[in-house]
């Protein structure tokens, strides 16, 4: 039988390019959290189920891959970080002062079915700010996403910023049986508006609240749209939400990100876990937000600790997806330098190889002994920059592209190489 | 017009079609006719671009931003959710998914559903869960078209099926037991589009829902 060359549908190995734009994406992500005073810990891919039912919707825990491990328990892999990060908080860093900020970067597994460009493994970077309530840390944080997204080289990009407060206050204020109002929520979460406007139809109270509800897509926009939306609701949630945004916004302004973010208030997120300030970052031309996070108040008290959070995670694999297509790709760095040998060449290859990388080369040894033609061809399948091919202890012929090959002792190449000299 | 102002809107083959094309020339944002956009497949119109898939790729084309705005049957979207927003029903394209026996079947209502019923069907996903929430056993065969012949050749007990007039099942000796449905054309948009190219995209999408709002 032909083993799968392909992998498992779904699931995708990254070729050189791939892997180092990501990995770059990655450790530019990283240090900026850290420059906000982020530490790093890396949580386990495997989580008990018992500890991922605290923190997870029944969607999320369905697209779990589960197993058993060797004791009986029923464990998982992960879906997402930030629940292991709140038992961290809870557990192990109980005695660590709260606010905390944490960061993590690592993949995270899916069981859904890789539909066209859909992946099960997918990689998140993301930031927490355990114990730190109000605005200032919300502004925080989304000021840390949208540096994140400058960190990693992507030139346009804008923040929405929501409050799910606000959508709780109009879900108290309209007149509605109950089970109407689960089903405007089913609708709301499936971004069914025609199944929307058709519930909010058939009821014969008509507040301002259905009006906006109706018209959720579209309230968005700039600091205007806390007036127009405050003019229009009478609850007292929403109206805290949106003064709460308004100084939010302020903030942003002062961190000096004022003219990327949007206040967004029909964002749609899932309300049963966010207690607060949301956001979402976007990209250029890419159908899908690339980062998104916001406050979530009452996950902390199921593992035990109570506290107020917020946190944002980045997806990795967009990222990466949109340098690839940017205007001008990152390509692979190039090697510096091949060096060949051949007889008694083979030490002031190795003494070369090792000169070189301590002066922050790339050079390749070859290994195995070649003349002069066949130096070459290895020279440019290995597509370096420089060929330096070793034939004795003194003297080795350098060749570098559009010029002649020059003889000289292997010092002095290693001399010119490291001065940027050629 | 960069592609950045530009709004790409994803209209499917078949049924819908003509509809479509009434709708965009009625909006004023692009007169279109079947024929030159079967030959391109891809028109540029001042403002929008018009891209013509098969109906079940509408979705796929929205929800990966290839598209900003889609127009499909709701039958199309009960089989592949996604991540776009349903925002109009365009009150065109009208048409019911049924379950559909032959003439001499002995099934009727629930009562009379075999233990395991089995049927044929392009929607398997809508037509499990149907039938999953009235707690029967469904075997699901899915199939790419003539759906209508599975029964008459004992392949299966019934069919799910769409179905406008009713005609073709009367053609098959088929009568309808339960609806399953109803569905007319939907305009759905890419999540993202709606946030970072607003202006544009709210601006084609006030045209449009207000010219389907003449039209019905």
């Amino acid at each position: 039988m032909t083993p799968q060359l392909g992998g498992v549908p779904g699931f995708r190995d990254l070729l050189p390019l791939e892997a180092e734009i990501l990995r770059e994406a990655q450790e530019s992500l990283l240090a900026e959290m850290r420059r906000w005073g982020y530490r790093h810990v890396i949580t386990p891919l495997v989580e008990n189920m018992d500890v991922l039912d605290l923190g997870l919707g029944i969607e999320q825990r369905r697209r779990l891959f589960k197993f058993t491990d060797g004791r009986g328990d029923v464990v998982a892999l992960v879906g997402e970080r930030t629940v292991p990060v709140a038992r961290l908080v809870a557990g192990k860093l109980r005695a660590a002062a709260l606010p905390l900020r944490l960061c993590y970067a690592g993949p995270v597994l899916s069981t859904d079915e890789g539909r066209f460009q859909q992946r099960r493994e997918t990689y998140q970077v993301g930031a927490e700010l355990v114990g730190a309530s109000g605005p200032v840390a919300d502004a925080e944080v989304i000021a840390l996403a949208a540096r994140c997204m400058e960190a990693t080289g992507i030139r346009r990009y804008q923040i929405d910023v929501g409050h799910a407060e606000f959508f709780h206050g109009i879900m108290d204020a309209v007149k509605l049986p109950d089970e109407v109002k689960s089903a405007v929520r089913a609708a709301l979460a499936a971004r069914d508006f025609v199944a929307l406007e058709s519930l909010l139809e058939g009821t014969p109270l008509k507040s301002a609240e259905h009006e906006l509800l109706l018209r959720f897509p579209a309230l968005r926009g700039g600091p205007e749209i806390l007036d127009a939306a405050g003019g229009l609701v009478r609850n007292r949630r929403s109206e805290a939400a949106l003064s709460e945004l308004a100084q939010v916004r302020d903030l942003l302004v002062a961190h000096g990100i004022g003219d990327v973010v949007n206040l967004d208030l029909g964002a749609i997120r899932d309300f049963d876990y966010y207690t607060g300030v949301i956001f979402e970052g976007y990209g250029p031309d890419f159908g899908r937000p690339v980062a998104q996070g916001g406050r979530y108040d009452s996950l902390l008290s199921r593992f035990g600790r109570p506290a107020p959070a917020t946190g944002f995670m980045v997806q990795l694999d967009l990222v990466s997806e949109m340098l690839t297509r940017s205007a001008r790709p990152p390509a692979l760095p190039r090697i510096d330098a091949a060096v060949a040998w051949t007889g008694s060449g083979l030490d002031t290859a190795l003494r070369l190889g090792s000169t070189l990388r301590l002066f922050g080369m790339r050079a390749v040894v070859d290994t195995e002994s070649r003349g002069v033609a066949e130096a070459k061809a290895w020279w440019h399948a290995v597509g370096a920059a420089n060929l330096i091919h070793c034939r004795s202890k003194a003297v080795v012929s350098w060749s570098t592209q559009g010029q002649r090959t020059r003889s000289l002792p292997p010092e002095q190449v290693a001399a010119r190489l490291a001065g940027g000299l050629s | 017009m960069t592609r950045d102002d530009q709004v790409s809107i994803a209209i499917p083959t078949g049924a819908l079609l003509n509809g479509a094309l009434s709708l965009l020339a009625a909006s004023g944002l692009a007169r279109l006719t079947a024929e030159e956009l079967g030959r391109q497949l891809l028109l540029e119109r001042g403002e929008v671009r018009v891209i013509l898939v098969r109906p079940s790729d509408v979705p796929a084309y929205v929800d990966h931003g290839a598209a900003d705005l889609g127009i499909v049957g709701k039958d199309i979207l009960w089989e592949t959710p996604g991540s776009h927003y349903e925002l109009v029903d365009l009150r065109f394209g009208d048409c019911r998914l049924v379950l559909a026996v032959p003439d001499s079947s002995t099934v009727d209502g629930p009562d009379t559903w075999p233990p395991l019923m089995r049927v044929a069907t392009k929607y398997p996903r809508t037509s499990s869960a149907w039938f999953e929430a009235r707690g029967q056993a469904v075997e699901v065969v899915r199939l790419h078209g003539s759906v209508e012949l599975a029964p008459q050749v004992g392949l299966v007990d019934g069919i799910v099926d769409l179905t406008a007039t009713g005609r073709t099942l009367r053609e098959n000796k088929l009568r309808i037991t339960a609806v399953l449905g109803s569905s007319t054309a939907r305009l759905i948009a890419n999540q993202a589009s709606l946030k970072t190219r607003s202006a544009a995209v709210q601006s084609v999408l006030s045209r449009l829902r207000e010219a389907s709002g003449r039209a019905g």
